[in-house]
Formats: structure tokens, sequence, C-alpha cells
């Protein structure tokens, strides 16, 4: 029971961390942005074809 | 009598220095050349979406109207440059025209889409139908097509909000952390937050990954050709053959033949006009005007640059000199072709100027609250002092 609250506890420390926060959130905003432009996935791909091509550094097909 | 000697000397060396002068200013021979001239202006078109109308002219040593000439004509695309890459990267460095044309004044005309921005090649071979007519000539022409100032825009929105985005974000992580009493079991909060976070981003990795896999999977990038479409009517045969299977990056041949039905003699006395249309959007990409060549045929190839179906069409109009005359014959086929997704290299460096845009932001905001904390401070002790 103690060690498994210390267990809990580190990892609160690790996951609220600053490093931590801020990795997830830059982490986070770069797979959304890899979805919304760069992704292959069909369905989001073709939703989003022509914003690709109307951004600048973009590439589509 | 010495002096004159001189003189005569002096004067001679002066003619011919000037004579030499004379002669490397101005060319002894002026060549064959190719104007171009297109419209609209090639610094008004907008890449990928102007189509453009080039208006070719062979002209002989005395920029006369070269008559009876072969003319062969190549477009390359601007090169490739993966760390400031255009929306159509497989296009980039390639062949978008090849196309050989009979003209019997010298002039050439076709209709194009330029897909990207960038400098431009083109090659463009003189020769004439009769042999020793002329001298066959090359010549190589280059222009530069701006970028869709949409693109400029579109960016500049995006490179704010994620500015915006990254400013509140660095904003509320470099705030006060502090828990308060009222506060009900926040750090639970702040773990299921994060927790979510991990969750979001294993699924839209998940998501990418597979989608990925699978697109590498489907591209074959073969070019190929199916069964000609034929049309036999009023005594001709016209043909439209060549590859039904396009694939972004190469280019595809097409062919017009067209016969005599009855006698199966090619017929070269009508004019053929050529057109290929995407689909999707319906727009021209490319149409060219001609006469077959004395096998009867009209051949040219063309890149598919966008990666959807297209529809070529061929019209046959007899001349208006020709011994025989008829209605109009159309046919067409469709084009499948095949696009190819961009190299991940090119993406991720994308990738990387909106990340790093994404992070200037946070770290701007991360810096905010630190400095404003100093300021009641100062406040508090200028009041103090004050009272």
């Amino acid at each position: 029971m103690v060690s498994e609250n210390i267990v809990w506890q580190r990892t609160q420390r690790l996951v609220l961390s600053l490093p931590m926060q801020v990795s997830l959130l830059t982490g986070l905003c770069m797979i959304i942005l890899w979805t919304l432009y760069f992704s292959s996935y069909p369905p989001v791909h073709d939703a989003l074809h022509e914003t690709r091509h109307h951004t600048l550094t973009v590439a589509c097909h | 009598m010495k002096s004159i000697k001189y003189v005569l000397l002096t004067l001679i060396a002066i003619a011919v220095s000037g004579l030499i002068w004379l002669s490397k200013s101005f060319p002894v021979v002026s060549q064959s050349t190719v104007r171009l001239q297109t419209d609209p202006p090639l610094e008004q078109v907008i890449a990928d979406d102007t189509t453009v109308k080039f208006q070719l002219q062979a002209l002989d040593t005395d920029k006369q109207p070269l008559s009876m000439a072969n003319i062969g004509v190549r477009i390359f695309t601007p090169t490739r440059n993966p760390w400031f890459t255009s929306d159509f990267p497989i296009v980039e460095g390639t062949e978008l025209l090849n196309l050989e044309a009979i003209t019997s004044e010298g002039n050439l005309e076709f209709e194009q889409v330029l897909p990207i921005r960038g400098k431009y090649g083109m090659k463009v071979a003189v020769s004439p139908l009769v042999e020793g007519a002329f001298e066959p000539f090359e010549q190589s022409l280059g222009w530069n097509v701006p970028e869709n100032p949409v693109k400029y825009r579109n960016l500049a929105i995006l490179a704010a909000i994620l500015l915006g985005v990254g400013f509140a974000g660095g904003w509320i992580i470099g705030g006060e952390q502090t828990v308060r009493s009222d506060e009900i079991a926040p750090q639970p909060v702040r773990m299921l937050l994060s927790g979510m976070t991990i969750v979001a981003i294993a699924v839209l990795l998940f998501v990418n990954l597979s989608a990925e896999m699978a697109s590498h999977h489907s591209e074959a990038g073969e070019v190929m050709s199916s069964t000609p479409s034929i049309v036999n009517e009023r005594g001709m045969q016209v043909e439209l053959s060549g590859d039904t299977q396009a694939v972004v990056g190469k280019l595809a041949t097409q062919t017009v033949k067209v016969t005599n039905s009855s006698t199966g003699k090619p017929v070269t006395d009508v004019q053929v006009r050529v057109q290929s249309v995407a689909l999707e959007s319906d727009a021209l990409m490319f149409a060219y005007q001609g006469i077959p060549d004395t096998t009867g045929k009209l051949i040219w190839s063309e890149q598919f640059f966008d990666g959807a179906p297209h529809k070529v069409t061929a019209t046959v109009t007899p001349l208006e000199s020709a011994s025989r005359q008829f209605k109009p014959l159309q046919l067409s086929q469709e084009i499948e072709v095949e696009g190819i997704a961009p190299p991940l290299f090119v993406r991720f460096v994308s990738l990387s100027y909106f990340t790093l845009i994404f992070v200037v932001g946070l770290i701007a905001g991360f810096w905010r609250p630190r400095r404003r904390k100093i300021v009641p401070v100062t406040f508090n002790s200028l009041i103090a002092n004050k009272v």
C-alpha cells in the first residue's frame, strides 16, 4: 500500500513536472498539425485537400 | 617620308582594331530564334490556377517566320527543394510536357496549366519538314511563376493561431501552480487531463501510422495503357490510344490516329484538337490544335500532375482545303491518375517549421507571467513608500 502510494506520487511528480507538461502540449500540437496538414489518412486528406494546397510549405498530391 | 610611313602604319592599326571591335559587338551571322508569347503575361500567372496560352514563333535569320517547320517543345518544372516545398513535391524537377508539332507558318499554340511556383525551363527544337530548307536549331527558354498569394495569407493565419495557442499554453504552464485551499483535488484532475493528452497522442499516432503504411502498400507507380477508343463514322476512323493509367511525376503519352476507313490510308488534311480536363474541378489542364503527321498520327506526352481522374478528348475536323468535308468527329477517354504521397522528409521539415512557431509562442507565454509577478511587488512597495 505504502509502495503503491510512493509510485503514484512519483508518477504524479513526473507527469505534472514542467518539462513533461511542455512536452505533452507540444506533442499534442505536433500530432494535431500532422493529422490536419500532412497525414495521408484519406478522410482527413480529402476534407482538407484544398486547405493543404492553399497553405505555403504544405505538400500534397 | 618616314613620318608618312608611321602615320600610315598607325592608321592601319586603328582600322584593324576598329574592325575587330565591330566584329565583336555585332555578330556576323544572326541566328534563327524562337519567340515566346503568353496570355496572360507570365508574371500574372497563378500556379495551379491559370490556363496559360503559349504562342511560339520560329523566326529565321531575318526575323521572318519559318514556314514548313517541325517544332518540338519540352517543358520542365522547377527544381526540387525539400526545405521550401511546393504543394506538388513529386512534380518538382520533372518533365511537364513533350509535344511535337507540324507547322506551316512556324507558329505553335497550346494551353497548359503550370502546377507550381518557380523557374520553368522550355527546350524548343525546330527542324525543317523538307530536308535542307533551313538549318535545324534548338533554343532554351525559361520563366518564373510567382506563388499563389492566397498561400501566404493562409500561412500567416496558421502562424498566428499557432503563436496564440502556444502563448496561451505557455502562460498557463508557466503560471502560478500552487494549490489553493478551496480547490478540490486539483492534482488528480491535472493527472486526468495529462492522461487524456497521452491517449489522444497515441490514438492520432496509430491512425496516422496505419494510414501511412496503407498508402505505402498501394503505390505501384506504373504508367499503363488499355484498349484504345475508336470512332468509325462517315468513312473516317479516329483512334485515341495511349496511357489510361498515369502517375504524377511521369509523362503519359497519348496518340490520335486518323485513317480513311475504306482504304486504311492515313488522313493528313484534318485538324485535330486535343484537350485534357481534370474531372474533379472540371478545369482545362492542356489543349492543343494541330495537324497529324504523314502517318496520320498526332502524338503528345503530358504529365497529369493532379492525382485525380482526367478526361482526354480529341476532336477531328476537316481542313478548309481538304478534298473531303465531314462533320467534326469527337472521342474521349478517361485517364486514371495515381497520386503519390509527398516524401516523409518533406512533410517532417514543414512540420518542424510549424512546431517552431508554436514553441516560440509557448516560450513567449511562459516568460510573460514571471515578469508580471514583479510588477505588484514594486507597485505595493511604491504605495508603502508613499504612505
